[in-house]
């Protein structure tokens, strides 16, 4: 839980003027409303909308960027190159807004990306972002985060929180990095009044109502309908158009490719989807998953088994984006109630 | 700033080796000094191959690490990257990641009698476990190595095959699927040729690679000439990007062939899917 001592309050008509103190110090990546509520940088705190359940796109592109140069070369002669690397200009950032479905994913996603293997690209982004978390009273119908021991309300995996409690936002601090920020612009704050608490409470009620699936034993389940008939029909469905993978804040399949100009060129990644029949076709012609079912299963088993069996997380935060947008209405949260219960097993 | 695991390092074509019509042996030094030497791997093992500009893919290496010096790729001529590596001389410059990947039990294989099966370019890594149990000859029992290829255009390493033959309690058995009037050698495909043969599972550790339609029935096979699932010995192949497990495409359900594989024992691979 927070220390007490460190919870403050802003003022709401203060915090336009802080998001701009924020893009002195900072890159400020914050929701901005175009067409759709997305997280963009912006340059003063008046471009920033807090009025959206959730973004479209989760904030992940912040750290692991929807295309990204690994690193440009430059042929010397006519045989040798020199590669430069393309490290982003040191610079800190401040994520403003994250929801705690999104941070959360996060936290799935250092699972990936650190270990063994270091990809610099994401874990310098990470280190050098704090994230300020907003927490999430009036989640949308197909949000299903408490499945997963999310509380919508709760800074577990933010620096720190924001709490809209009316004409006030309760502010806490959950990590070092967090209450440092705030201690740079302690101006902004004042101590809470004293009826904060009971009106986050109220605020929370709610919640309560929220729909919360029992992934109990879900990799186990999961197991036995590995090429069953289950993913037949699912796989009929599907158009293949990869919007789930796309906006999914713990997706983290990436293509590689070069770009060739006169003089040198660049490798970049870009993000990829397994709902692409590319994805796994080999030089050879051979494609281990040749078909939409096996693709949607892939997908699933991902989420629901194999990201369980390596980092024993499952790799879903219930933030309700592949249910809302996708076009045919395939919905996790109906196949993770159909698995925990036996249906799926039974089609 | 930690180290940068996408950055391939500069490295020398030395020579190559025209094995087929589509098949080259790149002989390959790493640029700086010592440089080729650092660069350790074990029998098995890949590395991320790229010609800047065009693109990078992971071949498994075909030299051996006890013979050092200079690192080998043999590479079949099929999509885009390996037509332009065919396209380079040697002098000319390729990019290198890696060693990646796992590699063949060669310690636990001590001891022991090994039957290695290669069909087509599978025998490339293979050669890598021949050339290295060859300089450490004394370590390991009867060596017997059973390779096809579809003709005998397509045999690789053919210029080896003497020396090979020379080493001692080793036996090297041939076939291809057509035959042409000057091949006096077997003509059948490799896991019937197998059966034929009928190696003793005794004290035997088998090593197969090559197609997967082959690695299938060379299984059943020696299924059924009772070796144990523990030592039957493969490697499995699939669609790869970064080589460290983070692009997320090459995976077998929960393995990662890239960073658990490309060496599974028939043991590993009946607890995962069969995708």
């Amino acid at each position: 839980m927070v220390n007490q001592k460190k919870s403050k309050v802003i003022e709401k008509g203060r915090l336009t003027e802080l998001l701009d103190k924020l893009t002195q110090g900072y890159h400020l990546i914050a929701p901005v409303q175009a067409k759709d509520v997305s997280f963009r940088r912006v340059e003063s705190g008046s471009e920033v909308t807090l009025d959206y359940i959730n973004s479209v796109l989760s904030p992940k592109n912040a750290f692991f960027s929807q295309t990204e140069t690994l690193f440009r070369f430059f042929r010397d002669d006519n045989r040798g190159f020199q590669i430069e690397p393309c490290v982003e200009a040191d610079r800190e950032q401040v994520i403003f807004g994250i929801r705690p479905c999104d941070a959360r994913s996060l936290r799935l996603m250092d699972m990936v990306f650190n270990g063994q293997y270091r990809d610099s690209y994401y874990l310098d982004k990470r280190e050098k972002t704090t994230l300020i978390g907003l927490a999430c009273f009036e989640p949308d119908e197909t949000c299903f985060c408490p499945t997963f021991g999310i509380d919508p309300a709760s800074g577990e995996d933010v620096d720190i929180l924001f709490s809209d409690i009316g004409d006030r936002y309760l502010v806490e601090a959950s990590t070092e990095k967090g209450a440092a920020l705030l201690d740079k612009f302690a101006g902004f704050f004042v101590e809470p009044r004293g009826d904060e608490e009971q009106l986050r409470k109220a605020r929370k009620a709610g919640l309560a109502r929220m729909k919360k699936l029992d992934v109990s034993a879900i990799a186990d389940k999961m197991a036995p309908l590995y090429g069953g008939d289950y993913w037949d029909s699912i796989g009929l469905k599907c158009l293949g158009c990869g919007i789930c993978t796309y906006l999914c804040p713990t997706c983290h399949c990436f293509d590689i490719g070069d770009v060739n100009l006169d003089e040198g060129g660049g490798r970049f990644r870009c993000w990829d989807s397994c709902m692409f029949p590319e994805f796994t076709l080999m030089a050879s012609g051979e494609n281990p998953r040749p078909n939409r079912k096996t693709r949607i299963q892939q997908r699933f088993f991902h989420k629901l088994k194999y990201f369980y069996d390596r980092n024993g997380e499952l790799a879903c935060v219930g933030c309700g984006r592949c249910i809302r947008y996708c076009p045919v209405n395939i919905d996790i949260s109906q196949i993770i109630e159909e698995v925990a219960s036996g249906k799926a097993g039974n089609d | 700033m930690t180290e940068n695991i996408y950055l391939p390092r500069m490295a020398t074509i030395q020579s190559m080796r025209p094995e087929t019509i589509d098949i080259t042996t790149f002989r390959v030094t790493i640029d700086g000094s010592d440089e080729t030497e650092r660069f350790e791997y074990k029998s098995g093992q890949f590395a991320e191959v790229s010609v800047p500009g065009v693109g990078e893919a992971p071949i498994s290496i075909s030299s051996s690490p006890a013979r050092p010096g200079a690192i080998e790729f043999s590479i079949r001529r099929v999509g885009e990257l390996t037509n332009a590596l065919h396209e380079l001389k040697p002098g000319d410059k390729i990019g290198i990641r890696g060693p990646f990947g796992n590699f063949f039990p060669l310690e636990e294989m001590e001891g022991r009698n090994l039957l290695i099966i290669g069909g087509g370019i599978g025998l490339a890594p293979l050669r890598s476990v021949i050339l290295n149990v060859f300089d450490n000859r004394a370590k390991y029992g009867k060596i017997d190595i059973i390779y096809g290829a579809r003709s005998p255009q397509d045999l690789v390493f053919t210029s080896e095959y003497e020396e090979w033959r020379k080493v001692d309690n080793t036996r090297l058995c041939l076939t291809v699927d057509r035959g042409d009037e000057k091949w006096q050698g077997n003509v059948g495909l490799v896991p019937t040729f197998l059966k034929e043969l009928h190696p003793s599972p005794e004290n035997t550790t088998s090593i197969t690679c090559g197609p997967p339609i082959m690695i299938k029935f060379v299984i059943e096979a020696l299924n059924e000439m009772g070796f144990p699932s523990e030592h039957i010995v493969t490697t499995l192949e699939r669609r790869m990007k970064c080589g460290v497990g983070k692009c997320g495409r090459c995976n077998i359900g929960s393995k990662y062939v890239c960073l658990d594989g490309p060496v599974f024992t028939l043991k590993q691979l009946k607890e995962i899917p069969s995708d």
